[in-house]
């Protein structure tokens, strides 16, 4: 009878153990099932999200070109259909990655989406759509994060293999690893006449085109400029429907510039100012001389200079100063068809050339919009090719939940 | 144990994977952006353009992916669907994993005709008249003669209708009114278009007599717009009026070959707005009064309405989406001369209607009779607005024609794996 119940026991004992070890197993293998639904999710909503950024205009659908606020997010062109993006949407956007400055002489703050010196893009935030909008505007605010960047897939590197006499510049055409041999590449070089004094400075311009070799590369030389000459020089690459631009300026002086802010996006306007005003050099120095003018890439692939009239404000002189001479200058540009403003600059003897894009693709600078996706327990990305006024770029959205949920191990 | 045997969880990459098919897509879609990839897959298959294609391709790839495209032709008939023309590819398999998207294309040597339906093909009439007459001249048509007007009316609008006659002399234009057919076209349901501006023909004889055109207690000519008004629902037309105040003007340069109409235009007689109110009145089977007061009013710059634009896009016809009304109508007509509103070309503005489609129906009949098609518009005309009027309130169907001839399309199928990984 003892025996029986013993063996009673012991059965119960090690019938509980078995039962505790599979509900244990059971709800191990269960919990990491639904941790895996839930990237599956996260993974669809990344591409659902995508498309619904890609492919809406938004609303008003041409809010990039206007300085109203969305009521509705996206970032399509108006007037194309499919993965077309508005290069003036992504004008808009504030940028993750640049460090934001305030102009003292209107107190406005500017997103810096701006890719090193002479190659400037300033947006006042009161004309930036920021993430936090964003995340409103896509119904994704407390539920999920998300970044996205949109980055040219055409790499255009210009270098100086000879500085003078003649100028020889070598131009590298890459995709995503791979150089794009016998590409057509046409390019605007612009030199600045030395005037010496207090004048505003006139420009050369010459325009031209060339291939590349089987290795990406093609060479453009330029007569008559000298080792201490300022330029710039735009080249823009084409082949099989795949475009790139790149850029490349050379400068005298690197303290006494006039730096684009852009003022409004419905006027066309843009600030010139000193660039004493923003990097706040000291003591304060001499007036800056300017003389601008407007390029655009025609539908044949070939760059074309656009006259801009004197009343757009196109010559012109700014100071550091607090006194009675003007501080900045007002420049309107004459047309919404996206291009490049360049502005050559002279002071005190130093001369040189900045560029700022008309519409983002102009200059082929990448975008990167949201938050910071570091940190996160899991980041669901998806890529698309997108075109933005005919310059390839990858369009690329990482998502992640701000819900909370984890892996149990 | 058993759980982990029966409970299968997907690979890593499954959890979160690449939207392949998207990617290939607008891939495909980048490449075609200029049209170089339809330019492309419809040459032989040994040009170097294949090899720009692929140089292309590779570079506009993140380097872990691999892909497949391949260009099949489509045929038509009883024969195989598609065929492979040509596969390039950077891999020799795809690995497990793949997806793919296709993208067909026309060859740009392929005409697309568009076949329109022709106006009163079922309903009957479906003819258009268009006053060209040589011994009428026009007014408030600045810039254009009425002749110019009336060729490029033809040319838009002629697709549309059975018939499309052009009026050649006022002398026809009576004729017409007297109910006889040119070319034995039918006369019932047509369009007639005043290409003249302000100003209408006016056949000598008949309709210029007293009390048939000509008031003589006024020394009007309204009289005659009154009986247009009538011929107009009698025969169930559709006046148009493309700019202006309609009907202000009558002109036969026989019949008033030293009239000018006060700002030199000879061959001309001014009515004012009393051939308006006439009209109006004969299209309401009202009898005639002479009645000079102005109805028009000028509500400024208007816009066109969202049904036109609509239409604009349906019938490939861009007009600028404002324009400035001096000489619009009021909304009050509809109610005094038994008048529906069928299209608004433009938006109201108050109540001022600046361009639109009235039909005239009788309170106890169901059926229309007559319409007058008014663009109070100030000068000069734009002819396109007048065409998108008409087809946006006849509406004729447009009927796209078929590509499916040999050798003009064909598929392209790009197929991406991913490669490294679990």
């Amino acid at each position: 009878m003892t025996g029986t119940t013993i063996d009673h026991l012991v059965a119960v004992i090690v019938f509980l153990g078995a039962i505790l070890l599979f509900i244990s197993l059971f709800n191990q293998t269960i919990q990491t099932a639904i941790t895996y639904q839930r990237h599956r999710y996260l993974a669809t909503k990344c591409s659902d999200l995508l498309d619904d950024i890609l492919l809406n205009p938004g609303y008003p659908t041409d809010w990039g070109k206007l300085n109203v606020t969305p009521t509705s997010f996206g970032l399509q062109d108006p007037e194309f259909t499919e993965y077309r993006l508005s290069p003036f949407s992504l004008m808009r956007l504030q940028s993750l990655t640049g460090t934001p400055f305030t102009y003292p002489r209107t107190g406005a703050t500017y997103s810096n989406m701006s890719m090193g010196f002479g190659n400037f893009l300033f947006v006042p935030y009161t004309e930036a759509i920021n993430y936090s909008m964003a995340s409103q505007l896509l119904g994704t605010n407390n539920t999920y994060g998300f970044q996205l960047t949109i980055t040219p897939i055409i790499t255009v590197s210009i270098s100086e293999t000879h500085a003078a006499n003649p100028l020889t510049l070598t131009i590298r055409v890459t995709g995503t690893g791979f150089p794009l041999s016998n590409a057509l590449v046409s390019y605007c070089f612009l030199k600045v006449a030395e005037k010496g004094g207090q004048k505003n400075p006139s420009y050369t311009s010459l325009f031209n085109t060339t291939y590349t070799d089987n290795e990406g590369l093609a060479v453009a030389t330029m007569p008559n400029v000298d080792a201490d000459n300022a330029y710039a020089f735009i080249a823009y690459a084409h082949m099989s429907g795949l475009v790139g631009i790149g850029y490349y300026e050379r400068a005298t002086g690197y303290e006494e510039y006039v730096l684009p802010l852009i003022d409004s996006f419905e006027e066309k306007q843009v600030l010139l100012v000193h660039s004493y005003n923003v990097h706040d050099f000291s003591p304060p120095e001499s007036s800056v001389f300017f003389n601008a003018t407007f390029v655009l890439l025609t539908e044949d692939f070939t760059l074309r200079e656009m006259p801009m009239e004197n009343s757009t404000g196109k010559l012109g002189m700014v100071v550091y100063g607090q006194g009675t001479e003007k501080q900045y200058a007002t420049l309107t540009i004459p047309t919404y068809n996206p291009g490049i403003l360049i502005v050559t600059y002279e002071s005190n003897n130093e001369y040189g050339v900045v560029l700022m894009p008309w519409g983002i693709s102009s200059m082929a600078f990448p975008v990167s919009f949201g938050n910071d996706l570091s940190g996160r327990e899991w980041v669901a990305t998806d890529t698309r090719q997108v075109m933005v006024n005919n310059v390839v770029y990858q369009a690329k959205l990482a998502l992640w939940t701000l819900e909370g949920y984890q892996v149990t191990s | 144990m058993i759980a982990s045997i029966f409970t299968v969880l997907p690979q890593p990459r499954q959890v979160s994977p690449i939207n392949l098919r998207r990617l290939a897509l607008t891939t495909l879609q980048t490449l075609d952006g200029d049209y170089d990839l339809s330019e492309t897959i419809f040459k032989d298959p040994n040009d170097p353009a294949w090899g720009q294609l692929q140089v292309a391709l590779s570079a506009c790839l993140p380097p872990n992916i691999v892909y497949n495209l391949t260009v099949y032709e489509v045929l038509g008939g009883t024969t195989q669907l598609y065929t492979p023309i040509k596969s390039i590819s950077n891999a020799e398999n795809l690995g497990v994993g793949t997806d793919s998207s296709s993208y067909l294309v026309a060859s740009s040597n392929v005409t697309f005709n568009v076949i329109p339906e022709k106006i009163g093909e079922h309903e009957g009439g479906g003819t258009l008249y268009i006053l060209n007459c040589s011994d009428t001249n026009g007014w408030w048509i600045t810039g254009y003669t009425a002749q110019s007007l009336a060729e490029d009316l033809y040319r838009l609008l002629s697709p549309y209708f059975q018939a499309t006659i052009m009026v050649q002399n006022t002398t026809e234009l009576g004729q017409l009114l007297n109910g006889t057919a040119l070319q034995n076209e039918t006369l019932q349901n047509a369009v007639v278009i005043n290409t003249f501006g302000e100003a209408v023909p006016i056949p000598a004889g008949y309709y210029a007599s007293t009390d048939v055109g000509y008031d003589a207690s006024q020394n009007s000519y309204a009289q005659y717009c009154h009986t247009l008004g009538r011929r107009v629902r009698e025969y169930n037309w559709t006046w148009i009026s493309i700019v202006g105040y309609p009907l202000y003007y009558v002109s036969n340069a026989g019949l008033f070959p030293n009239e000018q109409n006060t700002w030199g235009i000879y061959g001309m007689r001014c009515v004012g707005p009393a051939g308006l109110n006439a009209f109006l009145r004969g299209l309401d089977d009202q009898a005639y009064s002479y009645d000079s007061n102005g109805i028009t009013g000028s509500p400024g710059v208007v816009y066109l309405s969202s049904d036109a634009l609509e239409y604009c896009n349906y019938y490939g016809i861009y007009p600028s989406p404002y324009h400035t009304a001096t000489r619009a109508l009021p909304s009050s007509i509809t109610s005094t001369y038994h008048l529906n509103v069928t299209t608004y070309v433009f938006d109201r503005v108050g109540n001022w209607t600046p361009g639109a489609v009235y039909r005239h129906q009788f309170p106890s009949d169901s059926n229309f009779t007559g319409a007058l098609f008014a663009l109070g518009l100030t000068r000069t005309p734009d002819i396109r607005l007048t065409t998108l009027g008409i087809l946006g309130d006849y509406k004729p169907r447009l009927y796209p024609s078929e590509y499916t001839a040999a050798g003009t399309s064909r598929l392209v199928v790009l197929q991406f794996g991913q490669i490294g990984g679990v």
